[in-house]
């Protein structure tokens, strides 16, 4: 054996190949620069992107994760605001989903419940509420939600404000945020910082053909006027085509569209009124006859989407009930049709080639998993890199068994969401035939008869929703527990009492103090957040 | 903030002012803005720390003056107790304000219309005891008094610009963190002190050479280390908050 020839299993992982420029490239080249050292000489890492091919920009709404993301990568959050139409989320307001009634709507916040895992403040909440109940039965007043009586996001989003006030420094939260963003502007903002500041290489150019290695791993891509782009680890990021892993690979794609209906959406972007117009403060979800809209708040404009099942409704109908939603303002808008083509491949990583993003896979866009799943991807990629090509394998299993269970759980959320409507669409109600429910779901959904969604109910230690998350849609949508059984639990009254009680006080003192969405926005851009 | 009533020969001939009165101006300000020029005389008296500007989130360095909003513990008896006067009270009841829609235009001597300092004429005839001071001479020219204060006006704009710099500086160092403070005073009452920020020695003595020199070349190792020592007039503070918790007993 000669010295240029060492084993293959014990070269070391050198040089990472990005294929695909969209918001995944760049978020995965950008963790992996910024933690192996591409610009002190670490890591090489090239970003591939064909110059003809339009990321697809989905993805609008984050996770609180993308703040650590963020962090990271070493970008300011003040820049990422001014640059890329950036505004506060703080959770999702879902209307018209319980029984599409006007006043009908409950929030999955971004706050824990007051009290959570200290008390079994669900139970408590019950309880209240059954109390209520008897004592306002003829006088017909509203009963507290569980969202409002345990969580002070609510009421701040109700009123439009923002999750912090110029004075938090950068990142830190009076409540906890993750952002509405644009993806074209956030694609490109990333860009600029990764080749600028991380060291990434870029290369516009497209991708012809694959070489592979005598071990099957990829060896080099072919491009068109770069020639051959050698490199140890390959990370597909092409989007819905899945070059790599799915078409080069042919890793098979799981559809989950016998859980998941919605097969299309149609989006637009609407101009607000005024440059000074009030900015939601979360996502709004509104409930519709085959499907949902999402509405979107950023700094110059919404993003309004109708994400529906093609075969509970055409698309005229569709269109129809988009113009509906957005009103007149809607006249000379372009409605973007795109596919939704719900699943994920059945691996993730290959060889030496991982997909992240729209190549991996992809879910109708109800709780913003897009983008989070990118983000969780790049972390594993960059914290797990093997030293070398021996050890690639073992990270890639224990890589697609952790993204394995975090899809399935992600479908088994969105799917919770449907469950329990009274909606007696056609839609609805075939979303709520047990055959299309997976069996871990009605597994959990018979314990939680009995009692609320609790942390070890989920076996990950990095859970993508945690057990509130649960017991806000269900209790948000109306879902009842029979805590009868276990009444004898409930010994620790004065606690429960306190925590409602201390959730008004934070609700009265963040009103007090917290400026508008759109406020605070102007004030970052005028003046900028302190690192600290 | 009080109407803005622009100062004219004319207008103002016959205005009198009583200069001790501007004290009253101090009565329930915690954290009094100061400028680097006068860092090394504040230092004498309280601590000075940095704090965000509630409009702007922008940082600004102040003079510590009590534990709560609301709170001056260097304000009794009608009067300031210090022996240095910071220039934000000796500018009293003048300002300068911006002509102009947008606030972008000329500087304006301004006076605060609601200030104590300034006499009622009857009540000037009765407390005739009092020391008092005239705007203008019966020319319409500036009064010795009126060239301290624009003086004093002058000293703070440019000042501020300063303390911009200076905040600038130090943040492009990192060398501001928040500080965390919990105080227990004699009546065991406790409180603790939020939203106020300060030097980070450690950066401090680790910064790398070139910081060190631009810091050096700026003028800013003597506002800086000042801000450090003036750290301990916490004590003094503390001492004259428990004498007025007991002392009132």
């Amino acid at each position: 054996m000669t010295t240029a020839q060492a084993p293959i299993n014990s070269v070391a992982i050198k040089t990472v190949v990005i294929v695909g420029g969209g918001n995944a490239g760049w978020l995965t080249a950008g963790r992996i620069a910024a933690k192996h050292k591409t610009k002190q000489g670490g890591v090489k890492v090239i970003l591939v992107e064909s110059p003809t091919i339009a990321p697809i920009g989905v993805g609008e709404g984050t996770w609180p994760t993308m703040r650590s993301t963020l962090i990271a990568l070493g970008i300011s959050e003040t820049d990422f605001i001014r640059h890329c139409d950036a505004t506060f989320k703080q959770g999702a307001k879902f209307a018209r989903w319980v029984d599409g009634s006007a006043k009908d709507f409950y929030y999955h916040p971004l706050v824990l419940p007051q009290g959570f895992g200290k008390a079994d403040m669900a139970a408590y909440w019950h309880q209240e509420r059954h109390k209520e109940r008897h004592q306002k039965q003829q006088q017909a007043q509203p009963q507290a939600s569980f969202s409002n009586s345990l969580c002070y996001q609510e009421a701040i989003c109700e009123q439009g404000l923002a999750p912090k006030t110029i004075r938090t420094a950068e990142f830190s939260a009076v409540a906890n945020y993750a952002y509405h963003l644009d993806s074209g502007k956030f694609g490109t903002f990333l860009q600029q910082h990764c080749t600028e500041k991380l060291g990434v290489t870029h290369i516009l150019d497209d991708v012809i053909a694959i070489q592979s290695a005598c071990n099957g791993d990829i060896a080099a891509v072919e491009t068109k006027n770069h020639g051959a782009i050698a490199g140890d680890l390959f990370v597909d990021c092409t989007g819905f085509s899945s070059l790599l892993l799915g078409k080069h690979y042919q890793v098979p794609f799981k559809a989950c569209d016998d859980i998941l209906f919605i097969d299309t959406a149609l989006a637009v972007q609407v101009p607000y009124d005024s440059p000074d117009a009030a900015i939601a403060s979360h996502t709004i979800s509104t409930a519709q006859e085959a499907g949902w809209v999402w509405d979107i708040g950023l700094q110059h404009r919404r993003g309004v989407g109708y994400v529906y099942a093609s075969k509970y409704c055409t698309e005229e109908q569709a269109r129809a009930t988009l113009a509906d939603y957005v009103g007149p303002a809607i006249d000379g808008l372009t409605v973007r049709k795109i596919p939704i083509v719900s699943g994920h491949r059945t691996r993730f990583w290959q060889n030496n080639c991982v997909a992240v993003g729209l190549s991996a896979g992809f879910l109708e866009p109800l709780e913003a998993s897009a983008l989070v799943l990118v983000e969780l991807s790049a972390q594993m990629i960059s914290e797990q890199l093997p030293a070398h090509r021996g050890l690639m394998d073992i990270v890639a299993k224990r890589f697609n068994e952790t993204f394995l269970y975090r899809w399935d759980k992600i479908i088994d959320f969105l799917k919770l969401h449907y469950l329990l409507s009274q909606r007696e669409e056609p839609f609805w109600r075939d979303n709520r035939d047990p055959a299309t429910i997976p069996q871990s779901l009605l597994d959990l959904l018979q314990l939680w008869r009995y009692r609320a969604p609790g942390d070890l109910d989920f076996t990950s230690n990095n859970e993508v929703f945690p057990a509130a998350s649960y017991q806000y849609v269900l209790y948000g949508m109306g879902f009842q527990t029979d805590f009868s059984h276990n009444e004898y639990l409930l010994d620790n009254r004065d606690f429960a009492a306190q925590q409602f009680a201390q959730n008004q006080k934070m609700i009265s003192q963040a009103l007090s103090m917290l400026p508008t969405n759109r406020e605070l926005i102007t004030k970052i851009r005028d003046y900028g957040l302190s690192a600290v | 903030m009080a109407d803005f009533i622009a100062i004219n020969p004319i207008l103002h001939a016959t205005l009198r002012i009583a200069p001790e009165k501007a004290e009253i101006h101090s009565r329930g300000i915690q954290l009094l803005p100061v400028v680097p020029a006068e860092f090394a005389s504040i230092a004498t008296q309280s601590p000075i720390v940095l704090t965000k500007n509630g409009q702007t989130g922008q940082f600004v360095t102040v003079a510590m003056l009590g534990f709560a909003p609301g709170e001056n513990l260097w304000f009794s008896d009608e009067s300031w107790q210090g022996a240095y006067l910071p220039l934000q009270l000796q500018r009293q009841p003048f300002f300068l304000g911006q002509s102009g829609d947008n606030g972008q235009g000329d500087y304006v001597l301004c006076i605060d219309p609601d200030s104590p300092a300034i006499c009622q004429e009857h009540s000037t005839a009765l407390n005739a005891t009092q020391s008092t001071a005239m705007l203008f001479n019966e020319n319409g020219i500036d009064s010795a008094y009126l060239q301290q204060i624009k003086g004093v006006l002058a000293e703070l704009l440019q000042g501020e610009q300063q303390q911009q710099h200076l905040v600038q500086a130090l943040l492009a160092a990192n060398l501001i963190q928040p500080l965390s403070l919990e105080i227990t005073f004699a009546n065991q009452q406790s409180t603790r002190l939020n939203g106020l920020y300060t030097i980070d020695q450690q950066k401090l003595a680790t910064l790398d050479a070139a910081t060190l020199v631009q810091l050096h070349q700026a003028g800013w190792l003597a506002p800086i280390y000042t801000i450090i020592a003036s750290a301990a007039q916490l004590y003094p503070l503390i001492a004259r908050k428990n004498q007025q918790l007991t002392g009132a007993a």
